[in-house]
């Protein structure tokens, strides 16, 4: 009989400390620097594959933000309206930007116009770097001004640290040759990792089975058949 | 202890002096000094609060501490760098009620919402003269000067024109327009004119407005019915400047209203000073008798500047960081981003950042390495299909052979390359690429991969090809 589980996850909110630096120490630095209000504002342009962990950085530092007592607000470009919030010494983060719509186009482009007297930060993330982002002008060379970095792809020994220390935080252990054949037969980018260390989870519940090589494979075996 | 304590706090002072403020209240602020885990009071324990806190603090900043530890205490001190435990992380900026986090999914969301407290400065605050009001009212950016603006051909005239204009508010060219495209300096240009404007005469009421800012007073001015406070404001002023006015485009209110703006002012002799990404008469979905007005005075240009002029622009900022710009390094960056100066201080910013987190001098290698985040072609999602086309091709084989069943060296090799390829810059397992190497299994990817990598450790041309394929790959 299969047991039913309770959807009590531990809920692991993003925070910058639990983002893998690897080689992308010098953003995370950047960003723990923009935490402050500044006299005058650093913007930051982050950019990368989808999975790269954009969207995951751009929480964080809006929940640092917030906990620093800065007031801090994160947006989907897609859900951007005409208007974007405005306070002094706002922390304004918007993700995708390549999805902004024209007039959010503009209500950013007055965002940054107005940044420097209302001390507002204001970090974006795109898909590509700013020279190819396909925006108007005057808001893509705005973008540009921003102090840019590309959120590098993990390497497997990164991977490999992250699925350890997310299957420490739902109290698992994972064998060192369970984690290989993850990176060995599925898909290594790290939404996709750590779906399947979530669907491992819920299938050892469920069977009250430990985390072995032949349960992974059934779980990789019905991803593939869903 | 309480000698740490003494040290501490004159660590901090020092620290306080030395560090740009944002790295002192990032990563010395947070720190919390105690006597150190072995109990024999000697040394000093920081307890930083992430693990990435403490290896940035080992990094960059310990040696300075230990430094300034020894000239205190006439002997090395033993520094300890621990972390918080999990949920003691303290912040002490942080006022008792955190600010709420606002992730808004929907556009209402967007709306601008009351701001929190901030965190106010522990100075007691300078009372506000007349003139510093009146200076911040116009909405000037003081960094933006005559001074810091460098000249060229590209914006010699215009620099000229301004300059006139400003000596001489309302009489000389009036209305003064200025176009070029974007980030070449317009709005540098008309806040220095205002800028001079006011150090020379402080009781001027200068106001720079955004057009998209002048359609929003107008907007307002609607909802709360205040025309009559808003004609009055605009009329009274002595300088207006009016940015990127192709933003009135099909505005018919804001473009009524400005033109009504437009004649009151110039006839009472107020300077009007405008900008535009193009010439007047090409701004789309203005009427004519805003245009024909444009033409009353003097439009002059703004062009791109040329390499020459990028790179005085470039040590120009650069000196304002108090950085001495080698001309190799301006030339790089100059050279690789053209179109115009907003960019090109991005790129400044990257390769100086850079080299601050690094510790590094700003070399010629460091820029180029600072510069891979901005220069690099579009991110594209890499197919296996698009590597096996570009090794095939660079090793002169056919794209057929990456499917096949040959193993001779000259086919077989390729096919690693490949497959190690695939490996490091897609995310696709490792069975979907042996699957697209002719239905392979994933041991001999996994087999092609550690070959490669032990190859290319002593085979400098195989490391080289490695080289040159990711490059081409990348873009």
């Amino acid at each position: 009989m299969k047991q039913l589980t309770l959807d009590l996850r531990a809920d692991a909110p993003p925070v910058l400390e639990n983002f893998v630096a690897a080689a992308n120490a010098d953003l995370l630095a950047a960003l723990y620097e923009a935490v402050p209000v500044a006299d005058v504002p650093q913007h930051i342009f982050l950019w990368g594959d989808a999975g790269s962990g954009r969207s995951h950085l751009l929480r964080s530092i809006v929940t640092a933000a917030a906990q620093a007592g800065r007031p801090a607000c994160y947006l989907q470009a897609a859900d951007v309206g005409e208007t974007l919030p405005e306070a002094p010494g706002l922390l304004l983060a918007i993700d995708d930007v390549e999805a902004l719509g024209p007039g959010a186009q503009i209500a950013l482009f007055r965002a940054f116009n107005g940044a420097r007297a209302q001390r507002m930060t204001l970090i974006t993330s795109g898909c590509a770097a700013p020279l190819h982002l396909h925006l108007r002008e005057d808001l893509r060379t705005r973008i540009g001004q921003s102090l840019i970095f590309e959120v590098k792809a993990l390497t497997d020994t990164d991977r490999e640290a992250i699925l350890a220390a997310q299957a420490a935080t739902r109290g698992l252990r994972l064998e060192p040759e369970i984690v290989q054949y993850l990176l060995r037969h599925g898909r290594r980018d790290l939404t996709s990792l750590l779906r399947t260390l979530d669907a491992l989870d819920a299938a050892s519940l469920e069977r009250k089975r430990a985390i072995t090589l032949p349960l992974l494979r059934e779980v990789l075996q019905r991803d593939l058949s869903c | 202890m309480p000698q740490c304590a003494a040290f501490w706090t004159h660590c901090l002072s020092c620290l306080e002096q030395e560090l740009p403020s944002q790295q002192y209240k990032t990563w010395i602020v947070p720190l919390r000094a105690e006597e150190p885990s072995g109990g024999d009071g000697a040394g000093l324990r920081l307890v930083a609060p992430s693990n990435f806190h403490r290896q940035w603090l080992r990094d960059r900043y310990l040696r300075r501490i230990e430094e300034l530890g020894e000239e205190y205490f006439g002997a090395p001190l033993a520094i300890e760098v621990g972390l918080a435990p999990a949920g003691g992380v303290r912040r002490p900026s942080a006022p008792p009620s955190a600010a709420p986090v606002s992730t808004a999914t929907q556009s209402t969301a967007a709306a601008p919402q009351p701001a929190p407290p901030m965190p106010r400065p522990a100075m007691p605050e300078a009372p506000v003269s007349a003139e510093t009001a009146n200076y911040d009212k116009s909405r000037l950016n003081p960094d933006f000067t005559f001074d810091t603006l460098v000249t060229g051909r590209a914006n010699d005239l215009a620099r000229a024109a301004a300059l006139q204009v400003a000596q001489n508010p309302g009489v000389s060219y009036n209305p003064l327009f200025i176009y070029g495209g974007v980030g070449l300096g317009k709005t540098h240009l008309i806040h220095a004119l205002g800028n001079y404007v006011f150090k020379h005469d402080p009781r001027k009421v200068i106001r720079y407005v955004h057009a998209e800012d002048y359609y929003a007073d107008v907007v307002r001015a609607y909802q709360q019915k205040s025309f009559d406070v808003f004609k009055r404001y605009y009329r009274s002023l002595d300088v207006l400047i009016i940015d990127d006015i192709q933003f009135f485009n099909n505005k018919n209110r804001t473009q009524e209203e400005f033109f009504h703006a437009f004649n009151a002012l110039t006839e009472a002799k107020k300077q009007i000073i405008i900008t535009s990404d193009t010439y007047p008469k090409d701004v789309q979905g203005l009427e004519d008798r805003l245009i024909s007005r444009f033409d009353w005075g003097l439009t002059v240009q703004i062009e791109p500047p040329e390499l020459e002029m990028r790179v005085a622009i470039l040590k120009k900022k650069a000196e304002v960081e108090r950085i001495a710009l080698d001309d190799d390094v301006a030339f790089l960056i100059a050279k690789n981003l053209r179109s115009n100066v907003r960019e090109l201080e991005g790129a400044l910013k990257k390769v100086l950042a850079f080299a601050r987190f690094h510790g590094k001098e700003v070399t010629l290698e460091v820029a180029k390495e600072a510069l891979k985040d901005l220069l690099n072609a579009h991110n594209r999602q890499l197919t296996v299909e698009f590597i096996q086309k570009t090794v095939a091709d660079y090793y002169k084989i056919k794209v057929a052979d990456m499917h096949s069943k040959k193993r001779t060296r000259v086919i077989a090799r390729p096919r690693q390359v490949a497959m190690f390829l695939a490996k490091d810059l897609t995310p696709m397992s490792l069975p979907a690429i042996g699957e697209a190497f002719g239905g392979r299994d994933h041991t001999t990817v996994l087999h092609a991969c550690r070959t490669i990598a032990e190859l290319r450790l002593g085979d400098t041309q195989l490391n080289h090809d490695l080289h040159v394929l990711t490059q081409v790959l990348r873009g």
